[in-house]
């Protein structure tokens, strides 16, 4: 199966077999004609494949008559704020996040420093489809121009944001885990600027995965055990691009990625109390956290874009998914990894708590993921079938189906990036998740 | 511009415009399969100054990564020094991003062999099946590489230069030289090269931006300019070289243009009185070579046009000196490649070791006239008018080895289509100016009757 997924915020593939030079060349060119000229930031994480796609990303973007900005090896959200610093007309970054190597992406953010929203995207990809790429002539033509990726001028915004004295004051020692990612090195930073002690795991910016690049349970091992060890106050494991975290308590407890949005939440809302948006699968753990604050929950569709243009037109305060996103709006309307682990030093400094006493004051619940490889071209209808399998439930169709009841949903969606359906339940029995699971899988696997 | 003309793809690789023809997805689809033909391994990246230049070497670093190459960035750099480097670095192949004399909203890519030589014919070809069949071997994401940066391209070819030339002989008379390096990739090593050979130089146009300060052709009409900073500074000499640094004209200390077929004829004159041996030129080149080669009891071989044709004939005949009469010079004793600095440096050696005056060197070489023009025509109708005008002179001496070679009333007439551009050129030679001009004239009358 040729893998290659393209939607509004970018396009995705394996490199060497559909992330050829050519498409991310057409894709870049499609960008930088619609954005029509200016300064683009281009920036990417540490995967081997990143210095042949930003060349690519560089030069056509020149062709196009943009100024493209190498930034180099540069975390997505560092990059987004530095767009409206730089003044910036929009940026590129190049990043599967939390895919695995031989995966690559581009990313397409406007001059806000969001993703693309919906009509951008589809501006941009009918521009691609109809192959009519600007040609700058020569005396239009972009340079290329070498730059920093503005990790100091990002971290001196985010010691603006933060109590930063009060973190300080605390002298935290911190487990980060970059998986060699875009975050290698400038965790270091973030720890200095946050006078906190740093034990580093897979902190080259070599792009070696040692553990798929994705923060969750399963690959937080190593940080499990040196949180432990070091007697650390907490534990982070963040995806390649440094957007999404997840946490190790002080106890070597690893949190389920699903912790990072409610745990963010619960502090973060007595400092700004506003609407929360989230997607239909994301744990419930963040509708018992925003009714304790008394703030509303807006549900958006899948995905940074969707989720975060949800946030602006709300104006909300802050945002997030269940794989381990989060975003604050008065910061900057992005997944921002540093900032949710920021926020989360400052509820421990606030409170004087430790992690595992944050995690304690959430409600519980049992989540089940599984996911199931189908045809591109059956994907939409197989997942409508699943319908079927609940008649008595409360069914919302926004993106997939989600089958909800009082105890519990179940939601089953094509995957955004990859030819996968995937399916979640959360209950609050740990049984029924796994059963609700395991019976939308047989399902599936079945019609597949 | 016509955009059915604007791009050229053949033996010297591809060139085209900026802006219409010549895409980064074109140069990335060339540079793959240049990397595909030559395998994985170093590639060697340079280019000229032109502003378009670095936008294309980002899309030729995306070609060639993609295929798993280890390119290596020198930025811009004489061709020359690109094609040594490629072999000195034991590269797999190089990519210049050039596109020569060719006016500035032109650009393109030339390849190079692991030889440090453009490609051949036969290989071009092999390349350009690889190009047309679009069947590129790129690899996956762990086979990747960064590409690496050289920081002294320049210095093999600097060191072969002042090992070759009689470096100590000249650096005694102090040469007072005005250099005008077009604003070109010559402007990161003439400096240098100069002052190793003691000369007391004034540069012009020496930052290299691409932003030609004149055409850069280095034909005398180009250089007015150049010519009046020789005569006001009383210098001996003043060197132009073109965009790309492979091609040199000469100006005598009264600031006369000596024109481009002279600076062959000087460095083949001095190389032959210093190191005798075959001398290798094209089918264009002028005759006072012959007269030269016959002084000094050497064979000449004649070659169809084409720094290559010319290389591969040099390889073959163990050639002494060879080159093309429009100025460049090849001296296999530093590099079988046209190469401006070894041109100027043979030309330098020559004034210190003799004594005498450019004007005076200048005038001991056999006097032809010569006159160049170029009529507009693609390939197909040059093809079409060259078999018609060969019945024209069936009773003359004609050669058909490149274009169309006629020997007609004591003049010696070329009629060729262009490489690198839609035009036909038409050169004719003679003894006198006046006799070249009657020649070239009836033989274009000629070609209009037969266009029409």
């Amino acid at each position: 199966m040729k893998l290659l997924k393209i939607g509004i915020s970018g396009v995705r593939g394996i490199v060497g077999e559909t992330m050829t030079p050519e498409v991310v060349m057409d894709f870049a060119c499609a960008f930088g004609t619609f954005v029509g000229g200016g300064r683009i930031l281009v920036g990417r994480d540490t995967r081997p494949s990143g210095p042949m796609i930003q060349r690519a990303v560089l030069a056509s973007l020149a062709s196009t008559g943009c100024r493209p900005l190498d930034m180099g090896v540069c975390p997505t959200p560092v990059l987004q704020k530095s767009v409206t610093a730089a003044r910036a007309a929009g940026a590129v970054s190049i990043t599967a996040g939390h895919n695995t190597a031989e995966w690559n992406a581009l990313t397409f953010i406007n001059g806000n420093g969001t993703y693309l929203d919906e009509f951008q995207g589809q501006a941009v990809l009918d521009i691609y489809h109809l192959e009519k790429f600007r040609k700058a002539p020569l005396s239009r033509l972009g340079r290329v121009k070498p730059a920093g990726c503005g990790l100091e001028g990002y971290l001196e915004a985010l010691g603006r944001f933060l109590d930063l004295a009060a973190i300080r004051r605390r002298g935290f020692k911190v487990v980060i885990d970059p998986c060699n990612g875009a975050g290698a090195g400038a965790v270091d930073e973030l720890c200095r600027a946050l006078g906190c002690g740093l034990v580093p795991v897979n902190d080259e910016p070599t792009g070696y995965f040692v553990h798929e690049p994705e923060p969750r349970p399963r690959n937080a091992g190593e940080v499990a055990s040196l949180v432990k060890v070091s007697g650390a106050d907490a534990g982070f494991l963040l995806n390649s691009d440094a957007s999404r975290v997840s946490v190790v308590a002080e106890d070597g407890e690893t949190l389920s990625e699903e912790y990072a949005l409610p745990l963010v939440a619960d502090h973060y809302l007595r400092r700004d109390p506003g609407t929360v948006v989230t997607n239909s699968s994301s744990s419930r753990m963040i509708e018992d956290v925003a009714a304790r604050h008394g703030v509303r929950v807006v549900k958006a569709r899948v995905g940074q874009s969707h989720v975060v243009q949800t946030l602006l037109a709300e104006e909300g305060s802050m945002a997030g998914e269940g794989s381990g996103s989060v975003a604050v709006r008065r910061f900057q309307p992005a997944y921002d990894a540093f900032l949710a682990m920021g926020l989360l030093l400052e509820a421990m400094a606030a409170g004087g708590r430790r992690m595992s006493e944050l995690a304690a004051a959430l409600p519980k619940y049992h989540i089940v993921k599984e996911k199931v490889y189908c045809q591109p071209s059956r994907i939409h209808s197989v997942v409508a079938e699943t319908r079927k399998l609940f008649p008595d439930h409360e069914i919302l169709a926004v993106d997939g189906i989600k089958a909800e009841r009082k105890e519990g949903w179940v939601h089953v969606r094509a995957s955004a990036t990859e030819p996968m359906i995937r399916i979640i339940a959360e209950n609050a029995s740990a049984e029924r998740a796994r059963d609700d699971v395991d019976r939308v899988t047989a399902f599936v696997s079945q019609l597949v | 511009m016509d955009i059915g003309l604007s791009l050229k793809i053949g033996i010297s690789g591809v060139r085209g415009v900026v802006g219409d023809s010549l895409t980064p997805q074109l140069a990335a689809r060339f540079a793959a399969a240049f990397g595909t033909y030559v395998g994985r391994g170093k590639v060697i990246v340079g280019r000229d100054a032109r502003p378009s230049g670095e936008m294309l070497e980002n899309a030729v670093f995306a070609g060639l990564l993609a295929v798993g190459c280890q390119p290596v960035a020198i930025g811009v750099c004489p061709i020359p020094s690109v094609l040594l480097l490629t072999k000195e670095l034991r590269a797999q192949g190089g990519v210049v991003v050039t596109a020569s004399h060719n006016p500035k909203e032109w650009n393109g890519l030339k390849f190079l062999s692991a030889r440090g030589l453009y490609l051949k014919a036969s290989e071009v070809e092999e390349f350009l099946d690889i190009y047309h069949q679009g069947e590129f071997s790129f690899v996956r994401a762990d086979r990747h590489r960064a590409v690496l940066e050289e920081p002294h391209p320049t210095r093999h070819h600097l060191a072969r230069l002042l090992r070759s030339l009689d470096a100590g002989l000249t650096r005694r008379k102090r040469i007072r030289v005005v250099a005008d390096c077009a604003n070109g990739a010559g402007s990161v090593l003439m400096p240098e090269f100069l002052e190793a050979l003691g000369c007391e130089t004034i540069l012009l146009n020496a930052t290299p931006d691409g932003t030609f300060a004149h055409q850069s052709e280095p034909v005398p009409e180009n250089l007015a300019g150049l010519c009046r900073r020789v005569r006001e500074a009383g210098a001996d000499i003043g060197f132009a070289q073109d965009a790309d640094a492979d091609r040199l004209a000469v100006i005598d200390a009264e600031g006369r243009a000596l024109g481009e077929e002279m600076t062959l004829a000087l460095a083949v004159k001095h190389v032959l009185g210093r190191t005798p041996g075959p001398v290798v030129v094209n089918l264009s080149t002028t005759q006072a070579i012959d007269d030269l080669a016959a002084a000094a009891g050497v064979p000449v071989f004649r070659t169809k046009i084409g720094e290559s044709n010319v290389v591969e004939e040099m390889l073959a005949r163990r050639a002494a000196i060879g080159g093309e009469g429009n100025g460049g010079v090849v001296w296999p004793a530093v590099h079988p490649c046209r190469d401006s600095f070894a041109a100027a440096g043979l030309i330098l050696e020559m004034l210190a070791a003799s004594g005498k005056s450019v004007a005076r060197l200048a005038g001991e070489i056999p006097a032809y006239a010569m006159v160049k023009d170029k009529v507009p025509g693609t390939p197909g109708e040059a093809h079409k008018l060259l078999g018609r005008l060969r019945k024209d002179y069936a009773d003359e001496e004609v050669s058909t080895l490149d274009g169309l070679l006629i020997q007609t009333g004591g003049a010696r007439v070329h009629i060729r289509p262009s490489n690198t551009e839609p035009v036909i050129r038409v050169q004719a030679e003679a003894r006198t100016r006046r006799e070249a001009a009657a020649a070239l004239a009836r033989v274009k009358r000629r070609m209009a009757a037969l266009q029409r």
